[in-house]
This record gives structure tokens, sequence and C-alpha cells, in this order.
């Protein structure tokens, strides 16, 4: 083999490799951004912008969940800005469909199966007279779920938490094992640790803001 | 070495010097109007944009060659177009065509009330069922505050614009009920054999309904039933009429759920003094059995079956001589099976299917009759659904329908018959623009024991001009065989008919509803006696009935507040069985009305219904009198109240009465067979059993989840 056509062939290989660091760097370099545009997002327009960028690498990165995620995220932060309830449903919808996504790619993983509690403890608050009883049950099912597939998801125990005390509060009982419980979501929060870069990082300012309601 | 050089640089400069290549365009609709935050996508990279308010975006990439560009945007259908990258700007003008599906711009309501809790555009939610004071979990009692309806005290049964009981159908997941009343003592209100809990949704049509209902005249009540339970839990129920007790096991991709209820009224007669003299007062045994299986991703499968055995004996007063009292016993037995499976065959097209079968028994003894029936039942059916097109929707299906019925009684005489249908349906809804809906359909019947042909058609129009407001059509023949009594006596008989033509107008908007009725209704083939002879049956029958209705549903203007006030206005003749001229029968009211409230209290922790309710004066035929029903009974008023008191999230405590004012209300009267030694048939009232009815359950719920409760059984 001619010494020059080695060198060829070296360099295409190590191009190619620095492409696929580059590469990955682009995804987390492109999801941080992407994420932290939804943490920052004040009203609906921002926060679709956020999960248009979201679906788009979503729609590029096929067998990751984070980008599915972190959409049904924004779609769950854009029903808390919305009043229609039918809109709100259709928000609803559109985070079932991505959590249904990323449920497929990442099975078993705790953050999607909270989420998805998320969107049944939403759905109570659209209309709680006829849907309280199918979707409060079933949305403290689903964060004993989560939390049992991973015992250190605060998001899960906050979740819960956050429910329960709902639903103490609309009985009139004590709201003790809820705030039992945000306390205990309060000390997973702190540590938390996560192996991936990506990880969710929201959840405790509500845990803390429960804390207070407690008080 | 300088070639290799060479070939680096170029490498380098395809991969990252590539030009930069400018995107921009406009999103807008159809109308021209701009879409803003629609997502552009160049598939495949991480490069696009959002459009901003007026439409506009603009984004740069270094891709090279041709590419796929899509557009997104909730409500309207992607958008995907081929572009070449090769560092000259591009424009883009991008029209979104709206998605008729994804949006409920519009959608067929003439005739029907449809419940789900998943929409929140229901008029009508299933959980209603459960808290409508005066119902007492009835489904049929709380349908009848309803406008369509008018209420028949002494029968508890759906009778719709003036079609009686009988006319009005219930199917469970699509497939028939032939039974769907528990047995009453004579002029007394039956209830349903269906628990509200059991179901997801249903479906009230008034008329005008879809090809897919056959063998109904005036009505289909269409339930469908829960799908997988969602968590293990145990129930127990306490009342003042019995107990019950019910266990609900959940796995991964199934539920099974089991429930046994036990009646007994004796301890509640023995406490409120009743009407009726009651040698064995009403008592049953009824199991509920469900099991549920889901199958692949989108496959699911139902079994739900059903059994109950009621008995019941009374005394019976002659209404010449109040001396002479017969005894009067009645045995019922009843068994229900149904399967249902439903799944997706392909991106648009879906299966759904099932059978139901029920057995029922029925024996009355008196001193000096015996009758009895039986009858059983098949209801085969497999439905497909799908798109045709993007403005084209099908579903279709076949079915078949075989009853036998067998009547007998001491003197042997009675009759049996064997009645087997085969029919198919087409129905296609077809989106003519955003803002109009046409649903056409035929319904074929083949009828082996009349060995009839038929073809029915139904036909639906629905018109949104606005946001909030829609005006809907509706015209239909629709068909039933006659009551098995009569059938079985002549089984040449033709099914008889009806045609249906509805107008309507509703108004949804921010939890309000509004809406008005107006419908005409045609009898023909109506089974007839021939000189007035019961025994000689044809089909020369005919009759009307046309109406006006109202319902106003606001459970937005005072929070924690939800009523409704419907009020409906029928006008029905007809000329039918004995009667010698075309005349009001003795079921129909002229005017209905019903007020229902429900507020929830939260420091009281509970909810509070009401519910008041009023029937106008019906028929009555007078045998002293020359006209035919000529007799006018009075009107009839209720005031009923339910109480739901929750002080634990597992702990329910119910109470419930009918008839708070205590008012004496008359359904009618009865008049002796033959006339006394004056000359003159005399005549008692019919009346209510007791005057009021007074219910208290207390329902326990045992499971993982604390704040699990039977709300949704009540």
């Amino acid at each position: 083999m001619k010494k020059s056509n080695v060198i060829t062939l070296l360099s295409v290989l190590i191009l190619f490799s620095i492409s696929a660091v580059a590469y990955a760097n682009d995804y987390l370099e492109s999801m941080q951004k992407g994420i932290d545009a939804v943490y920052q997002a004040s009203d609906i327009p921002q926060l679709q912008q956020a999960v248009n960028t979201l679906e788009r690498i979503g729609a590029a990165e096929n067998t990751k969940w984070e980008p599915q995620y972190y959409a049904a995220f924004g779609y769950l932060m854009m029903v808390n800005h919305e009043k229609d309830a039918a809109t709100k449903d259709a928000y609803l919808d559109r985070a079932m469909t991505a959590i249904e996504k990323a449920n497929a790619l990442a099975p078993g993983e705790s953050e999607i199966i909270a989420l998805e509690g998320f969107v049944y403890m939403l759905r109570v608050t659209v209309d709680p007279g006829s849907r309280g009883p199918e979707f409060a049950p079933r949305a403290l099912q689903t964060f004993g779920k989560a939390s049992a597939l991973n015992p250190g998801n605060p998001r899960a125990l906050a979740l819960m938490a956050q429910m329960q005390h709902g639903s103490a509060q609309f009985f009139g009982t004590s709201t003790a094992d809820a705030c039992a419980l945000v306390e205990r979501s309060l000390e997973t929060f702190d540590a938390f640790k996560s192996q991936n870069p990506l990880a969710p990082r929201w959840g405790k300012r509500m845990a803390e803001a429960l804390r207070q309601q407690c008080k | 070495m300088k070639a290799a050089l060479i070939s680096i640089i170029s490498i380098i400069t395809a991969i990252s010097v590539f030009g930069q290549t400018k995107v921009s365009g406009k999103v807008t609709d159809v109308r021209g109007n701009p879409v803003s935050l629609a997502n552009i996508i160049l598939t495949g990279t991480y490069d696009g944009t959002s459009s901003d308010e007026t439409g506009s975006f603009e984004f740069t990439t270094s891709e090279p060659g041709w590419k796929e560009l899509q557009v997104r945007f909730m409500g309207f259908r992607n958008f995907v177009k081929q572009v070449e990258l090769k560092g000259q700007p591009i424009f883009l003008s991008i029209e979104l065509q709206e998605d008729f599906r994804s949006l409920e711009v519009v959608t067929i309501s003439a005739g029907s009330f449809t419940a789900g809790d998943q929409s929140t555009r229901t008029i009508f939610r299933a959980v209603d069922i459960a808290t409508t004071a005066g119902a007492t979990a009835d489904i049929a009692g709380a349908l009848n505050t309803l406008p369509g309806t008018q209420k028949v005290g002494e029968s508890g049964r759906l009778f719709v614009r003036g079609g009686d009981g009988s006319e009005t159908r219930t199917f469970i997941d699509g497939q028939v009920v032939l039974d769907a009343y528990s047995p009453s003592a004579p002029n007394a209100p039956s209830r349903g054999r269906f628990l509200p809990f059991m179901f997801k949704g249903t479906s009230f049509s008034t008329g005008g309904y879809s090809a897919e209902y056959g063998q109904a005249l005036s009505s289909a009540l269409v339930l469908d039933s829960k799908d997988k339970g969602e968590i293990t839990r145990t129930d127990f129920g306490i009342l003042s009429v019995g107990a019950d007790a019910g266990h609900t096991h959940v796995w991964e991709r199934g539920s099974v759920a089991g429930k046994v209820q036990y009646t007994n009224l004796r301890p509640y007669f023995g406490l409120i003094n009743q009407n009726i003299d009651w040698k064995i007062p009403p008592t049953s045994i009824e199991g509920h059995a469900a099991f549920r299986q889901q199958s692949g991703k989108h496959g699911l499968l139902k079994v739900y079956g059903n059994f109950n055995q009621s008995d019941l004996a009374l005394y019976n007063y002659g209404i010449d001589d109040e001396s002479r009292k017969e005894r009067y016993d009645l045995s019922n037995q009843f068994q229900y099976l149904n399967g249902f499976y439903k799944n997706i065959l392909n991106q648009n097209w879906m299966v759904r299917g099932g059978f139901s079968w029920t057995n029922l028994y029925n024996q009355v003894l008196t001193n000096t009759t015996q009758i009895a029936t039986r009858e059983n039942g098949f209801h085969g059916k497999t439905v497909f659904e799908g798109t045709l097109s993007e403005r084209v929707e099908l579903k279709t299906g076949v079915e078949i329908i075989g009853r036998a019925y067998v009547e007998r009684t001491n003197d042997d005489q009675g009759g049996d018959f064997d009645e087997f249908i085969t029919s198919a349906f087409a129905e296609t809804d077809l989106y003519i623009t955003n803002h109009i809906i046409a649903r056409s359909g035929a319904r074929f019947e083949y009828n082996a024991l009349s060995n009839r042909l038929s073809l029915d058609p139904r036909l639906s129009l629905a018109w949104k001009p606005g946001s909030a407001g829609q005006i809907s059509l509706a015209y239909g023949k629709f068909r039933q065989s006659p009551k098995n009594e009569l059938l079985c006596i002549n089984t040449a008989l033709q099914s008889e008919r009806a045609d249906h033509f509805i107008l309507n107008y509703q108004h949804i908007e921010n939890n309000r509803t509004f809406r008005i009725e107006g419908y005409y209704k045609r009898y023909t083939n109506l089974v007839k006696f021939r000189n007035g002879d019961d025994h000689a049956l044809n089909n020369s029958g005919y009759g009307f009935a046309r109406g006006v209705e109202l319902f106003w549903r606001d459970n937005k203007s005072v929070k924690n507040i939800d009523y409704w006030i419907s009020y409906s206005y029928l006008d029905t003749r007809r000329n039918y069985l004995d009667f010698p001229l075309e005349a009001t029968p003795i079921f129909a009211s002229k005017h209905n009305a019903s007020i229902v409230y429900k507020h929830f209290i939260t420091y009281i922790k509970g909810q509070l219904g009401l519910t008041w309710s009023y029937t106008s004066g019906r028929p009555y035929h007078d045998p002293n009198a020359q006209a035919f029903n000529g007799g006018t009974s009075p009107a009839c008023a209720d005031l009923s109240f339910n109480w739901s008191y929750l002080p634990n999230p597992s702990l329910i405590l119910y109470l419930s009465c009918t008839n708070l004012l205590g008012r004496k209300n008359l359904f009618g009267y009865e008049f002796s067979p033959t006339p006394n030694s004056q000359g003159i048939y005399s005549a008692r009232a019919i009346g209510q059993p007791a005057k009021r009815f007074l219910f208290i359950g207390i329902f326990i719920t045992l499971s993982k989840e604390k704040s699990v409760n039977q709300l949704p059984n009540f």
C-alpha cells in the first residue's frame, strides 16, 4: 500500500471519529438549549417554540427518549397557561403521544412514567367532578410505579405528594401524609444524581411551594 | 504526500466549508391567514425554526443537496416538500390544509346526547347518571330528565317521543340487550338491569341514529363498557335494601372484576308503609363478572357476564269487590353474556366485533292462570371502520340476530317463534368543508321469519357556521319486530316502521349548552287487531308524533353548581292494537319538564342534588264514557333529593329520597273488566307504590391507593 493512501485512509477515519464526537456533543448541546428554553419559557408561544425545537431534534434522533420527554413536558407547561378546557385536552393529547414514543424508546424509565402520571393529574384539573374518580387514582398509581422503578426519582415523589395534598384538601382530611412525602421528595432532590447529562432537573420549586403550604 | 494533503483538504472542504443555504418563507392556512408557531423541520437534521406571528420564517443550513422539508402545526395536516440546498436562498409559500379529524370542528348532533368523560364538549356525562337525584343510580331514571323522554311513573322505562317503552333498545358495546329491565310488580316501576358504573360512556339517541343500530323504532341507548380496570380494589356496600361485595384484580395488560349483590326489600317495606299488599317483597340475587385483556399494541378483548334471579309475590284485589283477593307470584331468571373485541388493522382501518347471548325465563302464577315465557337470543356483529380519503370515513359491518321465544299458559294457550335476521350496513362521513359534514348510510335486513328484505336509508347533515353554534338535520327509516306476545300469535307479522325527521340547533360555549330540537315521526305498519279481536293481527296500524324540545345546561356561572333544565312538548296519535280510531296512547304526556341541580359543597364534603320533574296529565280510557281514551289523569310532579357524603377518601355515605313533598301522584285509572249490577265499570286509581322511596347506602373501598372510593359507582 502506498504511503499516501494510508494517510488518506487514516485522515478519513480521524475525520469520521471527530465528526462522531462532534455529533454527540451537538446532540447534547442542542438538547441543553432546547431544555433551557422550555424551563425558561413564560407563555404559550415561547413554550411552543421550545417544543418545536425539541420535536425537530426528536425527528432526527429517533432512538433518543429525551427530546420526546421534554416536548411532552413543554405541552404540560402549556396546560397551565391555557384557559379553554378543550385546548387543554388537545395539549394533554399531544403530551401523551410524545410520552408513548419516549416509553417505547426507553421502557421502564422512571422519569417518563412520572410524567405520564402528571398527564393524568392534569386531566383531573380540567374537570375534577367527572374525571377525578377515574384519573386521580390512576395518577397516584402511576407515580407509585415510577417510584418503584427508581426510588431516587424525586419528581415521582413530589408529584405524588402534590396529588395526595390536593385530594386531602378536596376531602378535608389530614394533609400529614402528603406533607411527610414532600419532605422526603425534597431530600431526594438534594441527593439526586444521574449519569445522564440531560436528566430532568425540574420539580424542586414545586415541592418547595408545597412545603410552604404544609407549614 | 501532496496528493494526501489535497485529499484531506478536499474532504474537509466538502464536509464543513460547503456554502450555507438560507431558507425562508411564509406559512398560511387555506384562507391566507398567517399560521404562527408552525414547526419547520429539515427532516433528519436539527435545522429548522418556528414561524412568527406573521407566519414568516427564516433559517440557514449547511446541509447540501436534496432534502425533505416538513411543516407541522396542531390541527393541520403535515406539509412535506423536497428542496434542493445549493447555497442559493430559497423562499417557500406554504399553505397548510386543516386536518378535519384532529379538531372537533363539526359533529353529528341531531337527536343524540353523547356522554364520555374524555371529551369536554359532551352535554351529558357518564357520571351524571349516578349523581342525578330521583334516579337512584338507575340509567333510565337519569335519562328521563333529558328532553325527548316522557316520564311514565308506573313503568320506569324510557318512553321516547310518543313511542312506548319497548321502542327504546339498549346496546352494550354494540350488542343488543333483549330485556334491559328487571321485573317488577304490575303498575310498579322497574329498574334497569345494568349498573351505571360499568360504563365509561353512554350515547342516548332520541331519533335519527346511525345505520349500525337496527331493531329499534324510536330510540337507541348505546352503552360503552369500561376498558381495563386501573387498580386492584375490593368494594363493599351496605344498603337499606341489601348488600353487595365486589373485587377487581388488575395486572399489567388486563383485569378481572366480579360483583355479587343481594337485594331484599322486606326490612324496608316493614318500616315504610306500602300501598301494595306484599306476600313476598322483591328479592333478588345478582352477579356480574367482567374480564378485560389487551393484546398487541391496540387490541382489546372484553367479556362481560351477568345473571339475576328475582322473585316476588303479592295480593291483587278486585276492582269491583275489594274483598276478593288473588295471589300473584312472579319469578324471573336472566343470564347475559357479552364479548367484544377491537383492534387496529393498519394506519387507516380498525375492526371491532362481538357477540351477545341472552337467556330469559319469566313465570307469572295466579290462582287461575299460569304464564311462562322463555326467550333465547344471540347477536353477532363485525364492524370495519376506516378512512377512504382525507375527507371521507367509512363504517361498514354485518350482523346476525337470532331469537327463539316460547309462551305457554296453563290452559295450553300461547305460541312460539324463531326469528333470524341477517343484516348489513354501511355509512360514510363526508367532510364537505371544515364546517359541513354529511353522514349517509343504509341498513339492509333480511328477516327469515317474515321472509322480508328491507333497505332503510339514514341521513344526517351538520353545519357549524361559527365556533359555538351548529345546525343539524337528520332523516332515517327505522324498523323493529312486533312485541313478542304479538309475534307469537301471528308469526307472519311484518316489522313495525317509523320515519324520523329532525331539525336541531345547538350552541355550546364555555361549559354552557343550549339546544332546541324539533321533530316529526311517522309510524306505519303498526300491529292492529282486526275488528278488535286480539288474535286476528295485521300490520294496518299507523300514527305520528311531533314535538319541540329545549335544553339548557350550565356548569360555569356559579362555582361548584351544575344544573340543567329540559322541556319536551309532544303531540302524538296513533291507530293501533284495539284502538277504534286515531287517539293519543295512554303513555303519552303533552308536557314534560325537569330541572336537575347539583351542588358540590366542600365544607360538608359532599354533593347535594335536587331534581324537580313535571309530567302533564295522560289520557286514560273510561269504558263508562263515549270517547275512546277520552279521560285525562291529573298532572304528576316530583321533587327528589340526594346527598353523597365523603368523610374520607375510601368511604361514601349516600342518601336519597324521592317525592320529598309527599305529593300524591296518580298515573291513570284501571277499570273492572265487567260492569257491576248498576251497569257501571268500577274504577281504581293507579298511584305510587309508596309516597316516597328512601335509600341509604354505605360504600367502602379497600385498595393500596388510599384515595380511591366508589364515586365512579355513585
